[in-house]
């Protein structure tokens, strides 16, 4: 229930409050959204020649290698490479992924899909946005320091990331501008619990509103409570570098008094572990929704849905230890945590079959937003099976640190999340930007991503089963490797797949928001949620009068409905039959 | 259902409560970055026999009890200053309570640089263990919080001044009221986890 009356800024008239230091959701959605494509546009790059170094070891690399390594004639070298995927992962996570899914779709879909005219706090939104930026400068600028970027890998763990590890400022600034990304994520967070506590329209209650919400605002909540346990991590990583303290610093703690970086892992995962369902909660929402919406059907089970992204929230809380395995941990503990990561499988299954429930025997319409949807459902389920083999402790030993976690988590943070946010990107296109983008080009792009990921994604698996580690500059230096280069250089190919097919996605964005035609119906995708009853792009202050709910989010082929059409906005009276 | 009679009437209940819900969620997340300072402390307590390690000496309790002293009474000032300021007295009489808050707060600032100057003095690095690390970072942390806490005091400095005490006056003595007791409740904590035991 909207608890107050917003109160409404007046209509921007200057372009730097109109489209700089906007306080409107809309427009902070999307600077988050351009932030997070220029993000994922350089970690792909950084992608592409990791994959580079591994599939031709010793070759130059096409086109920018002879400016980048001159010293070396084009070919990456290993400290570079180290750098290469530490940043990749960083840049992925926090400046591509969160940006995309929380930043610009929790700001866009928050208060249209739930009734109100902009977030609770504006004024924190917009400073949300800004400290995003001044870390990606902190970020970026790490990689023109004299000894380069942070290269301990994205866990940073010490004491590849303490001085002796690491002895440039690119580490310390990595840990500073992970921590103003935490606070920056932090302000979104209280910004998104708040308002969907408080601003719903009247008549919505949390069951009424659509999975997207559920999971933007499950993510919130992780993040508002974990972020600033990383915050915690970074600062004392900052301290021992700066003013030499002694946290991290190898040595035994019970008998000299020193450090232990274990400590550090223990930090980091108890955020890191809550931080990959921060990332694929809106995905498994957006989903949801997507699927009963092109499926023609109420999402099947939405309740038990809501429900048990919920429960998943709360034991996502509880299982951190098992990427610590291999830390000498107690028997009696790694087995607690392996039996409460295998209790996630239950809810996990509820929600996928509900999936599965949705689509069932829906009239099931293959525009481009369901592809990627259907897509989400695809690798999402090969990356959730995969973990339980990393889950369970006797096989995990064999498996620790090798490409098969580097494929698992690929599948399910990379691959789904990035199917989900183009899923997203589609299906809100009309209402952000007034534009549908080309549905050829879309089919096109969905299909060459999908074909480049798998063989990315699915090949990383098979040679992690062989027996490859992670973070190898040259893994075929090792004899008992060297079968796997013709794998590798398949891996790296579907990569380039990969990569290139974004070239048509990026074309086509950029094209239909600067010289698209206008869509003109305010409802393309004839869906009954909030944000489709106003026109589009969705105008200045959202809603002329706060709509009043009478009916849950997914009223499609319901056959009491009262008009005729296949679906009821959630502002129509549904008729009890 | 008419819109107007879901839509609270007193837009000022509305506001209160976003506010007080926002502000649990900003103390949540505040108290994370604390607890996970306290597990990183309690996980080095554990593992070692002997508390503190290495040999070392507790650290003298003159200085984190004056400190202890100037934060519990700065709380006390600032309830005094929050009831007369909502039970409308006038600026003269509600202003000296906050400015004595504030003075608290910088006594407490005070005995905080006296601690780690005399620490210093006694040959007491943050770098020469983990003991010693544990002290200083977390009494920086507190600090560099405490700051943050006063410059929010004195931003209500103006907001005292004026003349009529709205929903908006009221959230913000509310919230900085709350951030400072809650950074009272982490220092007698740390005192105590720390200093004391």
């Amino acid at each position: 229930m909207a608890f107050y009356e917003q109160h409404i800024h007046p209509k921007p008239t200057t372009f730097i409050s109109k489209y700089i230091f906007s306080y409107d959701h809309k427009v902070i959605g999307k600077q988050f959204l351009w932030y997070g494509i220029l993000g994922l546009g350089l970690g792909g790059i950084m992608a592409l020649m990791i994959r580079w170094a591994l599939a031709f070891p010793g070759e130059a690399f096409p086109l920018i290698g002879q400016f980048m390594f001159p010293e070396t004639g084009g070919v990456i070298p290993p400290d570079t490479y180290a750098m290469l995927f530490t940043m990749h992962g960083t840049i992925m996570i926090f400046y591509a992924i969160t940006p995309i899914l929380i930043g610009a779709f929790g700001n866009f879909c928050i208060p249209l899909m739930i009734g109100c005219r902009d977030m609770a706090f504006p004024l924190m939104n917009m400073l949300s946005f800004w400290l995003a930026v001044l870390s990606a400068v902190l970020l970026v600028g790490s990689l023109f320091t004299p000894l380069g970027a942070a290269a301990g890998g994205w866990t940073a763990y010490p004491t590849l990331s303490t001085l002796i590890g690491s002895p440039g400022v690119g580490q310390t600034l990595w840990a500073v501008a992970i921590f103003v990304l935490g606070i920056s994520s932090t302000m979104g967070a209280i910004n998104y619990i708040t308002t969907v506590i408080t601003l719903r329209a009247p008549g919505m209650g949390y069951f009424d509103m659509p999975l997207t919400i559920w999971g933007l605002w499950l993510t919130a909540i992780l993040n508002a409570i974990f972020l600033p346990v990383l915050g915690a991590g970074g600062l004392l990583l900052v301290f021992d570098r700066v003013f030499g303290t002694q946290f991290f610093l190898a040595g035994a703690a019970a008998t000299s008094g020193t450090g232990d970086p274990v400590l550090f892992q223990h930090v980091f995962w108890i955020f890191g572990h809550p931080e990959v369902y921060i990332l694929i909660l809106p995905a498994w929402g957006i989903v949801s929704d997507i699927l009963s919406f092109f499926s023609r059907k109420p999402a099947f089970g939405a309740k038990a849905t809501a429900l048990s992204m919920t429960s998943i929230t709360i034991l996502s809380t509880l299982v951190y230890g098992h990427h610590m395995y291999t830390t000498q941990m107690s028997p009696l503990l790694t087995q607690t945590f392996m039996t409460l990561t295998m209790t996630i499988s239950i809810p996990s299954a509820i929600f996928f079959a509900n999936w599965l429930g949705t689509i069932w025997k829906g009239s099931i319409k293959f525009d481009t937003p369901m592809l990627f949807s259907l897509g989400v459902v695809f690798v999402f389920g090969l990356g959730g099976l995969t973990g339980l083999y990393l889950g369970t402790v006797t096989t995990d030993l064999y498996l620790h640190d090798t490409y098969f976690v580097v494929g698992h988590f690929h599948y399910t943070m990379a691959a789904s999340v990035l199917f989900g946010s183009f899923a997203a990107i589609y299906f809100w296109m009309p209402k952000m930007f007034g534009k549908m983008l080309n549905e050829t080009w879309g089919k096109i792009h969905f299909w060459l991503t999908m074909l480049g990921l798998n063989g990315v994604f699915f090949g990383m698996l098979f040679v992690g089963y062989a027996g490859m580690h992670r973070r190898l500059y040259d893994p075929f230096v090792y004899d008992f490797l060297q079968k796997l280069v013709p794998i590798n250089t398949f891996i790296t190919w579907s990569a380039i797949l990969m990569g290139l097919s974004q070239i048509i996605f990026v074309v086509n964005f950029v094209y239909v928001v600067f010289w698209g035609k206008e869509e003109t119906d305010p409802n393309p995708w004839k869906v009954g949620t909030l944000e489709w009853t106003i026109p589009s792009p969705a105008p200045h202050y959202n809603f002329d009068q706060i709509p009043v709910v009478k009916c849950g989010p997914h009223e499609l082929g319901n056959p009491n409905l009262t008009t005729d059409r296949d679906f009821q906005y959630q502002t129509e009276e549904l008729v009890e039959a | 259902m008419e819109r107007t009679a879901i839509l609270h009437s007193d837009s000022a209940e509305g506001k209160r409560l976003v506010s007080s819900i926002a502000m649990i969620v900003v103390l949540v997340s505040f108290s994370m970055l604390f607890a996970s300072l306290f597990l990183g402390y309690s996980y080095f307590r554990i593992t070692s026999p002997v508390w503190p390690p290495m040999g070392m000496d507790k650290v003298e309790l003159f200085y984190p009890t004056l400190s202890t002293f100037a934060i519990v009474l700065s709380s006390m000032t600032f309830m005094i200053f929050r009831a007369k300021y909502f039970g409308g007295g006038d600026v003269k009489k509600t202003l000296p309570w906050l400015l004595g808050t504030i003075a608290l707060g910088l006594g407490f600032m005070y005995t905080q640089f006296s601690l780690w100057a005399d620490l210093k003095s006694k040959g007491f690095y943050a770098s020469s263990g983990v003991f010693q690390s544990l002290v200083y970072s977390f009494t920086w942390i507190h600090a560099a919080h405490i700051v943050i806490a006063l410059l929010a005091l004195a931003y209500l400095i103006p907001v005292t001044m004026k003349k009529e005490c709205t929903i908006t006056e009221e959230n913000k003595v509310n919230n900085v009221g709350k951030f400072w007791h809650f950074l009272d409740v982490i220092w007698l904590l740390m005192y105590f986890i720390i200093f004391v035991i």
